[in-house]
């Protein structure tokens, strides 16, 4: 991963990043509490003004929380898959979640409407693109990781045939809207019982990957290399890129696609760290969630129409990452 | 029985065979070298043992037979030194070498105390002292090689697999990898060392025995400090064609085997 080698020489210590970056993260969590069309103030809160607790609690929790976690699981994810493919482009679309998950959310739409139908759409689309990535791939003995790339492409394009199906039967008036809407990724009308669940799966699967963080860095090694240090390459692998995909998928199923967070979070902090220890994949998430938290607030204040958070992950976060790669070239 | 051996190894890539029926032992407490032209089985040899290329034969590794055997159990008994090390990450050169501990811990333990330290003393060993938080990707290539070396005496296996491990070194560390294997594998014991070697001159002087592997698929097998001049150069010649093998005096009293190889004027010119 080229960029990040150039800042061998500023070995900063991650707790302090990590600190400064979760002070960061809780900042934007209390403006996003705050920020929204429904004005609240403290006053009305703690007096129990019934629709501003009911704003409070229904509206606002639920879209803080989302924002936070789930840009954490993007970063988390995007460090991990970034490792285990060696490739500093890598992101979950690599094998096919995004396209499966756009896919399986436009067959919610058409076939079961309602915000539950399309997440949980969503979610199966993600997981069976993934799966048959990873089958594709087995199939190949050797077990390269040039192969699951293979299969992710394969299956991408098929998730994206799909997609393309599903959007001609649509009406273009709602459907065909709501589909582009989706894919364009938004953290409103989240619910609370969806959220719980979903923020559960994510927990325990990025503790695990925090866990394994040891084999990640083995696996990010030649296979051969990897093998004699007895690492068994393909199961692990297969364990650690399901465990990231379940992950990302219990995001996607509630915000639809949300780009760069997972590209760009652990770029920025393996710059600023200058290593790949645990910390900093814990900065790569936090990160993720400031980015995912400012880019949401910006979302729904800028305009009197609620924008795609998208637009403003990528607003924010390419000037930022050109900035760290600028830096980090001058130091060197 | 010898402490490891081949038994007929045949391997090849997509139908061409490289190895045919190759046998060789490895006693203990030395250090066998391969020598051979490029192309002619080295390398293929060292990823057969391995397990990283399907072979027919065995290899038996102190009675027990290495095919088949979980990654784990393999990287226990044997470490292999890559012609290059494939890190692509800034990770610290005590991380790199703690690498090799992995086949003794769990899935989710982390190296202790002791092994840090028993890692911090390789990396003294290999001349590396005081570098442990440097970056890996930072160093030399030669640099990386002694540091991966490092990673490969952690992991404690009773053979070591070396695939040119004198590539990216300059002369200084040429000879220094040897010398402190060398050292490593008589004074620790129950230890050998298996190293695919392109010079010649490095092998005959830092290595116990020397097999020779032919294109053909033949094998011979010289015992440098032993074996009479002649037969010796007349083997090497065999190899690489007409070579002349001298023992020259050294200053400090020693001998050491020098190979000149004949070169000859070919008989063309370029267009002009």
């Amino acid at each position: 991963m080229r960029p990040s080698t150039a800042l061998h020489t500023a070995r900063r210590d991650p707790r302090l990043l990590c600190a400064a970056a979760a002070l960061l993260l809780a900042a934007l969590c209390a403006a996003s509490l705050a920020v929204g069309k429904y004005s609240l103030t403290l006053g009305g809160l703690l007096e129990g003004d019934g629709l501003q607790t009911q704003v409070f609690w229904m509206l606002r929790v639920p879209r803080t929380v989302l924002g936070a976690a789930g840009g954490f699981c993007l970063g988390v994810t995007g460090f991990v898959y970034q490792t285990v493919f060696r490739n500093p482009l890598a992101s979950p679309d690599v094998i096919g979640v995004s396209s499966g998950a756009s896919a399986g959310a436009a067959a919610g739409i058409l076939f079961f409407p309602g915000a539950v139908g399309t997440g949980m759409c969503a979610f199966a689309g993600a997981l069976a693109a993934v799966a048959a990535a990873l089958a594709l791939a087995a199939l190949d003995r050797t077990g390269r990781n040039g192969t699951i790339v293979l299969a992710g492409i394969a299956v991408h394009a098929l998730a994206q045939t799909v997609l393309m199906l599903l959007k001609l039967t649509a009406d273009p008036e709602r459907e065909l809207a709501s589909i582009e809407y989706w894919i364009m990724g938004s953290l409103s009308g989240v619910r609370i019982p969806a959220l719980g669940i979903e923020l559960a799966l994510c927990a325990v699967c990025l503790g695990a990957l925090f866990l394994l963080h040891r084999q990640l860095l083995l696996l990010s090694l030649d296979e051969g290399e990897a093998r004699m240090l007895g690492v068994a390459v393909g199961r692990l692998r297969l364990i650690v890129l399901l465990t990231a995909t379940l992950a990302v998928s219990a995001v996607i199923s509630l915000t639809g696609l949300i780009g760069f967070v997972g590209l760009l979070a652990p770029h920025a902090a393996r710059l600023l760290a200058g290593d790949n220890r645990r910390g900093t994949m814990a900065l790569s998430g936090l990160l993720g969630g400031v980015l995912l938290c400012g880019a949401d607030i910006l979302a729904r204040s800028l305009t009197a129409v609620e924008l795609p958070v998208s637009i403003f992950t990528s607003l924010l976060g390419a000037p930022f990452l050109l900035y760290l790669v600028g830096k980090g070239g001058r130091r060197s | 029985m010898s402490f490891f051996t081949v038994d007929r190894l045949s391997a090849g890539y997509g139908g061409a065979p490289v190895l045919r029926e190759l046998s060789l032992s490895v006693e203990e407490g030395e250090i066998t070298g391969l020598l051979g032209v490029n192309g002619c089985g080295k390398t293929t040899l060292i990823r057969a043992v391995c397990g990283q290329m399907p072979h027919r034969g065995t290899c038996i590794l102190n009675g027990q037979r290495l095919e088949g055997l979980p990654p784990r159990a393999l990287a226990r008994r044997c470490a292999y030194l890559p012609q290059r090390g494939s890190i692509v990450l800034d990770l610290s050169v005590l991380d790199v070498v703690l690498m090799g501990c992995n086949p003794w811990l769990g899935l989710l333990e982390q190296p202790d105390e002791k092994m840090r330290e028993h890692a911090r003393q390789a990396l003294r060993r290999v001349g590396l002292a005081g570098r442990e938080h440097d970056n890996y990707l930072a160093l030399s290539e030669g640099q990386k090689q002694l540091c991966l070396l490092a990673r490969t005496i952690v992991s404690g296996t009773q053979l070591l697999l070396l695939d040119e491990p004198e590539g990216g070194l300059d002369v200084v560390h040429r000879g220094r990898i040897l010398r402190l294997l060398r050292r490593w594998v008589r004074q620790t014991g129950g230890r050998a060392v298996l190293a695919a070697l392109h010079d010649p001159a490095l092998a005959l002087n830092g290595c116990d025995r020397l097999v020779l592997l032919d294109k053909t698929g033949a094998s011979e097998v010289l015992t440098p400090s032993r074996d009479p001049l002649s037969v010796m150069e007349a083997a090497l010649s065999r190899l690489y064609g007409p070579v002349e093998l001298v023992r020259c005096p050294t200053r400090a009293g020693g001998t050491r085997l020098v190979m000149l190889k004949e070169e000859r004027e070919e008989e063309w010119e370029w267009d002009r």
